[in-house]
This record gives structure tokens, C-alpha cells and sequence, in this order.
């Protein structure tokens, strides 16, 4: 793969890429962001940078506008006109300062035109209405603006649900809002302006008016619908409303309007859960994933603190979901991180030494869930790490470690267990759906897998440790945020709403904690070994 | 008779051909018509006309960058030489602010207080607010004036009073303009001035004390 080098005044950075992505588009992935106010068309003239070495191709007529003779011949450049297809090394002129939104990861675009629904006729009340789809998860917020009167996604959004000040589970922002009144709202004040944040740095950053925004469709799991609308979370702490309906939604979505500066006629529509446990989120990655359209057995797993599990049968949706804590999302760890810029995402082990590839290229921080499946693969292949979870006596007590960074970075026995009970409660609720179903993880046509891991999950290490139920890899798909192309679906067509509706008719929940063999399940599925 | 002279002043404007547009310029001024209509009726209707091509579907960037520097070319005839001009009154800073590169009306809106004897500080196009207040507290102007043609702006503009207020700049006022910021009210902008058109934001710098002739 060709590398852009980017030369900081912190040292240098390697971007290795695979062609067709833009300068601008590939810096927007990592924290190194070049400045910006239109959405990479050449307009603004602000994403300015300096070739020094390398081949950035001819300057379109946009940069011949920006930039005058003697800027072009110091190889100064628009980051957004450039589309690289071999090395490059380059100095960024204007650096944007940080933010805690980012650019929704390039993988996610690849569904761009994918969609199989119909639109949405608009009448348009102005030029190119625009649509914007959210996915509000108890970790991340994610955001996508679309045109209505076209068929792209223009810009996306993600960052954390700042409600993680309070806490980082659901429990604990259920019950904090549930004693006090005044909490419940602050934690409502928290997402709202979240969502207002991310919206404000699209439009500022994409040169994009937010007035245009007619329509907003927002999906999540029922406790953050219910903390956003500050409706009936109380209900949620109790078991017996986990397989029941949950009256959440706010009585007037239209409030948001003005704090999310969206056009004063909007329409916000939140997709309504189908019980305590399974969120409007759950259904909209069902949806995106097009799971229930033939009658060939499908299964989707979206990874997250609360990993849910959808298994289609030719007629029925199971659904299931089980709380295996944040271990893929790297929280928890002594050196877990999500798959941000700076950590692991991928290790392979040679003679003895492990080789780290870091997201970004920056010194790396951390490991994130899918470095971790990688490393936990290689320490058993390699003998130093027992399938019951036990190192081997020539690791030291300080664990196995793995690279030198800010501080060094290692894998506890800790660490080991607690991704051991992640990995054993989606194991558990898979088999228990599939049982339910009477089918074999061999019936599978599909495994679609959404959340954490993204991209980079290594399907067969995964599986060589039963994560994943040992099926012909090539039938294992990995998507992103599947949630979110859901409810972009759910933005953009009336079909799509009325597919959804469907699906609520076919759903059966399982309840893992009213499963009588439980333990002995889960019992088998802390082992890494194939499942 | 007008009429016909501004509608090929507009379509000159609007092709991006700047020698038509300085000739009709010229011949619209020989006419006797004021500045102040060959601005409103042909160069703010021309950017009026093209606002539709600036959508993201149909950009055009090159249509509306010639379409711009013909503006500027009729500008010039209008208001001819200003940079010789002695400045006979106060001083006025001018900017868009951070991540609006539009600078059209802005430079409207210089010529015609430079024009007047003003002396304008031009803090130029995506300029971050705190910038803008340096400048204010070193030049000690009359006013500052905001020129708004993307709304993301809009959050900025609101900064900008409170911040001057608390470094004890309470004598400089606020004036904003643009077609992102005209619509809105002086409170929600937190400003103390909001006009249409560049002789609004003179008319208003006039009546403030040390402003007028
Ligand atoms: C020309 C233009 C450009 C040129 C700018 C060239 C330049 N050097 O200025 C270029 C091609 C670079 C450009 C780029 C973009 N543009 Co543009 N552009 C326009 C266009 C067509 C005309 C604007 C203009 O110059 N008007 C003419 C001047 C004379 O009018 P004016 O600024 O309002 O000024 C007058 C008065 O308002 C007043 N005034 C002005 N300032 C002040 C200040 C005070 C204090 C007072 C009292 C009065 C006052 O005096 C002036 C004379 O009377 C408008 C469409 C439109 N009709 O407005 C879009 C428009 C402003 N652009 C727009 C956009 C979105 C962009 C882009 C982001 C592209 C994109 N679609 O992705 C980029 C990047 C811009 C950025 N980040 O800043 C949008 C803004 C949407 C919004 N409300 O947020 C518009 C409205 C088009 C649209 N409908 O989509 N654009
Ligand atoms: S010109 Fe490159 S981002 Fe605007």
C-alpha cells in the first residue's frame, strides 16, 4: 500500500492508504485534521498544505483560484483536491485545532449506494433539503447528513455520548436519573447539546447550513431514548419491563429544533423501541443489513458494551442481548482504548516479537477489540497463553507485553478475563438463539458484524478463539455502525419505515437470564478455542 | 431605458465577463444613476441570480470566482482610486469571521466607508474572533463590522460583543450584515447594529458619536 508521510512539528506520521480517497478525506480519519469550511469541493480554499516530496498530480482549476504562482511553486496545494495513488510526504499549512467530533470512518462509506430502499418524494420547501440520521448508543453518538433530493450520504459525525461523565454503563445513568430529578435532566442537557456540538461542527466544518435540515431520524438502545425523552427510564431498571414495551418517546420532539438550529419546520421523528431490551437500534442494523430478505438463516452481532444478537430463521427474528462489558470497545483494560488513532488495531507475532500496526500511525496509546482478538490468537498459537485463560510460566507478572508507547503497553491475566467474559456472553447468546431457532451454526448463510470492531477484525483469529462460530469465513461480513445505516435507510425512505414495522411483528425475544442452562453455556464459552 | 442598461449589467455580472460589466458600469453612471442602485439592483441581484448554482449539486466554482472578480471590476469604477483616499474620520475593522471565505460584500462595504473618509482596518475573510478583538483594542475603532454569508457564523458573531465588553471595549459597537446574519434580530445576535446594505452600516457609523461629518 502507498504511505503519505505527514510531517508534524511532533515527528512524522505514516498514512498508508489504498487509492481513491482524497488527501483531505484521509487526514479527517486520523486527529491530524487540515483546516476546512465546504465539503472538499475546492471552494473554501482553507485545507492548504505543502507537497515536499512525491507525485499529488496536476492542481485542478479550484487550486489554480486559491492559490497564486508562487504559493503553487513552493508546492503548496488544496488537501481536499488531491487524490493520491502513490507516496507522498507532506506539511500541513493550516491545522485544525481538535475536536470530539470526528469523520465517521471511511468503511462506512462503502453502503453510500447501496441502499435497496426507495426515497422519499420531498416536497422540497427550499433548493436541496438535507436529512440527518443518528445513531444515539450508550458509548458514541453518531451523525449522517444526507441530501434528500439526491442519493448521498454529504457528511458524518461521530464522538462519545458526553452522558459518560455521569457514567459509563447504562445502570448507573438510569439510576442516577431515577433518584434525583434535577440529574435526569442534566443528563437530558448532556446529549442534547452533544447532538447540537456534533451538528454544529458539520455545518462548520463542511460549509454546510444547518437551516436546510428538514428531517432528523434518530435511532438508539431504549435507555438513551428514554434518558433523551426523560420518559418512564425508571421502568428500565426493573426486569420484568425488559421484554415489554416501553412508553419512551418525548411528547414533543419539535423542542430540539432551536438548540440543534435546524430548519424551523422540521420534522424530528424518533423510532420507537420494541422493549426494554431491544432498541429502535437493534432493528435499524436488521434493516441496513437486509437480513430478514430471503429465507436463508442469517445472523448480525453488533459488538458493543451491550452486544445484541439477531438470528433469522426464514420466518422468525430472534433477539437477544447480553451484557459482556466494554472489552471490545477497549474500556476496562489496563490499556484498552476504542479504535481510535493511536491504538492497536492489528498484531502479528514474528519470531517471538510482537508487530503492532497502530491506527494513524501515532505512537500507540492502547489496544482496541480488534488488536486484542489478534493478540489473544497469536499468545495461545504461540503457547503462552492456555485456552482456560492461564499464562505461561515464562510470562512475567506484569503480564505480556506487547509495545513501548507513551507507557508501555501490556496484557494483564485481568485483561485476559474480562474479554474472556465478553467473548463467552455473545458466544452463549448466539447459540442459545440458534438452539431456539433449531438450526446449526453450519445453517448460516451470513454472519454480518457491526459495532467496535469495525473494519478490522481478523475473522480467523476470531474465530480461532470463538468469538465466531467456525463457518467458511468468506461468509462473514464486518460493517461499521449498522445501526446507523439503518436509520439512514430510515431517513431517506418511507419503505424503509414500513420494513421496520414488519420486522417488529417478527421479532421473538430471548431473555439470556431465563435461560435455565445459562452458567453451563457460558461456562464452555469462556474457553478460547474454536467454538 | 435604466432598465435595459442593469438588466446587461446583471448578465454581465452573472457570465463572469468582467469587460461587459465595466462598460455597463460606466455607461449606467453616465446615465446618471446613483451608486447606491447600480449596487443593490445590479451587483446584489446579479449574486442573488447565482446563489442556485452555489448549491451543492449544480457548484460551479469557476462561474461564481469570475463572476466575483467582475464584481470587483465594477466596484472599482464605482468607487474609483480608494486606496489614495486621506482619511477624515474614525476608524472601522472589518471581517468575516472564521470559516466564511465570502468577502464580496465586505469589500462592498470598505470601498463605500473608504469612500466616505473612513479608515477601514480589514481583518479579512475566516478570521477567528479573537483576532478580530485583538485588532479592536490596538485600533480603537468606532465599530466593528461582521459580514456574515454562511450561518455557521453565527456563533461567533454572538461571542463577539460579550468578549470586547469584558476586556472593557464598551464603546466600540457591533455591527453585522451579510445575507447569513440580516434576517436576525439585534438580541439574538447579541450586536448593537444589523443592516441590509453597505449604506445602512454607513448611515448607522454616522450617528455615532466622533462618526459624523
Ligand atoms: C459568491 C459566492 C461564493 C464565492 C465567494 C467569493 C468571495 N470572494 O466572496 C465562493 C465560490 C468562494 C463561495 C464558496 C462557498 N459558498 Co458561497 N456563495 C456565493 C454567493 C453566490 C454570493 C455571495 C455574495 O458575494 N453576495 C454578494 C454580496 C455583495 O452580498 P453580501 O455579502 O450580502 O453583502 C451586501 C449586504 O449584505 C451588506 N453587507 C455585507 N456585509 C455586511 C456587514 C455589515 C456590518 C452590514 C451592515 C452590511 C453588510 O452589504 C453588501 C452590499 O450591500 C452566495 C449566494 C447568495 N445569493 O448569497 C453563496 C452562498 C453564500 N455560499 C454558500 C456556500 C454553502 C458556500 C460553500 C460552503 C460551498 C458549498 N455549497 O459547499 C463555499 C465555501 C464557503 C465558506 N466556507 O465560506 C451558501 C451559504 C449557505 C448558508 N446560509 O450557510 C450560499 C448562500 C449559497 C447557497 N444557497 O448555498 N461562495
Ligand atoms: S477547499 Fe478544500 S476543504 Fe474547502
Amino acid at each position: 500500500m502507498p504511505v503519505v508521510t505527514i510531517k508534524l512539528d511532533e515527528g512524522e506520521r505514516h498514512l498508508p492508504f489504498e487509492p481513491g480517497v482524497s488527501l483531505r478525506e484521509l487526514l479527517d480519519t486520523t486527529d491530524i485534521r487540515v483546516r476546512t469550511a465546504c465539503r472538499g469541493i475546492g471552494a473554501c480554499g482553507l485545507c492548504r498544505v505543502q507537497i515536499e516530496a512525491g507525485d499529488a498530480g496536476e492542481p485542478t482549476p479550484g487550486e489554480y483560484l486559491h492559490l497564486d504562482d508562487a504559493e503553487l511553486a513552493k508546492g503548496f496545494r488544496l488537501a481536499c483536491q488531491i487524490m493520491p495513488t502513490s507516496d507522498l510526504q507532506v506539511t500541513i499549512l493550516a491545522r485544525s485545532p481538535t475536536s470530539a467530533w470526528r469523520n465517521l470512518p471511511l468503511a462506512n462509506r462503502r453502503f453510500e449506494y447501496l441502499s435497496t430502499f426507495p426515497r422519499r418524494n420531498v416536497t422540497p420547501k427550499m433548493l436541496n433539503p438535507y436529512g440527518v440520521a443518528i445513531d444515539l448508543g450508550t458509548t458514541h453518538i453518531s451523525l449522517a447528513l444526507h441530501t434528500l433530493i439526491g442519493h448521498q450520504r454529504l457528511a458524518g459525525r461521530y464522538g462519545l455520548n458526553p452522558q459518560i461523565a455521569v457514567g459509563s454503563d447504562v445502570i448507573t445513568r438510569l439510576a442516577a436519573a431515577s433518584e434525583d430529578a434535577e440529574q435526569a435532566r442534566y443528563l437530558r442537557d448532556l446529549v442534547v447539546n452533544g447532538i447540537a456540538e456534533a451538528l454544529f461542527d458539520l455545518g462548520l466544518r463542511e460549509g454546510l447550513n444547518l437551516e436546510q435540515i428538514i428531517r432528523l431520524t434518530l435511532v438508539g438502545n431504549t435507555a438513551m431514548i428514554a434518558l433523551l425523552s426523560g420518559r418512564n427510564y425508571t421502568q428500565l431498571l426493573h426486569p420484568r419491563y425488559w421484554m415489554q414495551a416501553i412508553d419512551c418517546l418525548p411528547e414533543d420532539p419539535q423542542i430540539w429544533i432551536d438548540p440543534w438550529g435546524l430548519h424551523p419546520e422540521a420534522e424530528i421523528v424518533i423510532i420507537p423501541p420494541l422493549a426494554g431490551f431491544v432498541g429502535s437500534d437493534v432493528l435499524a442494523g436488521v434493516l441496513a443489513m437486509n437480513l430478514t430478505d430471503t429465507s436463508e438463516p442469517a445472523l448480525l452481532i453488533d459488538f458493543g458494551t451491550n452486544s445484541e444478537m439477531a438470528l433469522w430463521d426464514g420466518t422468525t427474528l430472534w433477539v437477544t442481548s447480553a451484557a459482556g462489558g466494554p472489552a471490545f470497545e477497549g474500556s476496562g483494560l489496563r490499556c484498552g482504548m476504542p479504535a481510535e488513532p493511536g491504538a492497536i488495531y492489528r498484531v502479528t507475532l514474528n519470531d517471538g516479537v510482537f508487530d503492532p500496526l497502530v491506527i494513524a500511525d501515532t505512537a500507540p496509546r492502547g489496544i482496541c477489540g480488534s488488536g486484542l482478538v489478534d493478540l489473544i490468537a497469536n499468545l495461545i498459537s504461540a503457547d503462552l497463553l492456555t485456552s482456560v485463560g492461564r499464562f505461561a510460566p515464562q510470562v512475567p507478572n506484569e503480564g505480556v507485553f506487547i509495545a513501548h508507547g507513551e507507557r508501555n503497553i501490556v496484557l494483564t491475566r485481568k485483561d485476559v478475563d474480562l474479554f474472556q467474559r465478553a467473548k463467552a456472553a455473545i458466544g452463549t447468546g448466539c447459540q442459545v438463539l440458534l438452539r431456539e431457532a433449531g438450526l446449526s451454526a453450519q445453517d448460516l448463510g451470513r454472519i454480518c458484524l457491526g459495532g467496535a470492531f469495525g473494519r478490522f477484525l481478523d475473522v480467523r483469529n476470531a474465530q480461532a478463539i470463538g468469538l465466531l462460530p467456525n463457518i467458511n469465513p468468506d461468509r462473514v461480513e464486518l460493517y461499521g455502525n449498522t445501526a446507523l445505516l439503518g436509520c439512514e435507510d430510515l431517513l431517506r425512505s418511507p419503505v424503509a419505515c414500513e420494513h421496520l414495522n414488519d420486522l417488529r411483528t417478527q421479532t421473538t425475544m430471548i431473555n439470556l437470564g431465563q435461560c435455565d442452562d445459562f452458567d453451563e453455556l457460558f461456562l464452555e464459552n469462556l474457553f478460547l478455542q474454536p467454538s | 431605458m435604466h432598465n435595459a442598461l442593469m438588466q446587461k449589467l446583471v448578465q454581465a455580472l452573472i457570465d463572469g465577463d468582467q469587460a461587459t460589466a465595466v462598460a455597463q458600469t460606466h455607461q449606467l453612471q453616465a446615465a446618471g444613476l446613483a451608486r447606491e442602485a447600480i449596487i443593490t439592483d445590479g451587483i446584489e441581484a446579479a449574486m442573488t441570480q447565482l446563489d442556485a448554482r452555489c448549491t451543492v449539486e449544480q457548484f460551479n466554482l469557476l462561474e461564481i470566482m469570475l463572476a466575483g472578480r467582475a464584481v470587483m471590476s465594477a466596484m472599482k469604477v464605482l468607487y474609483p482610486g480608494d486606496a489614495a483616499m486621506f482619511p477624515s474620520q474614525g476608524t472601522i475593522i472589518l471581517a468575516s469571521l472564521e470559516g466564511d471565505v465570502h468577502d464580496l460584500g465586505k469589500n462592498i462595504l470598505k470601498m463605500v466607508l473608504t469612500a466616505k473618509g473612513y479608515r477601514v482596518v480589514d481583518c479579512g475573510k475566516d478570521c477567528p474572533v479573537d483576532r478580530l478583538i485583538a485588532t479592536a483594542r490596538q485600533e480603537a475603532p468606532l465599530a466593528v463590522g461582521i459580514s456574515g454569508l454562511i450561518t455557521t457564523v453565527i456563533p461567533q458573531v454572538r461571542q463577539v460583543r460579550t468578549k470586547m465588553h469584558a476586556l472593557g471595549l464598551t464603546q466600540i459597537k457591533v455591527m453585522a450584515g451579510g445575507a447569513a446574519l440580516k434576517q436576525a434580530t439585534v438580541q439574538s445576535l447579541q450586536v448593537d447594529f444589523i443592516g441590509e446594505t453597505a449604506f445602512d452600516c454607513l448611515h448607522y457609523v454616522e450617528t455615532l458619536p466622533g462618526g459624523a461629518l
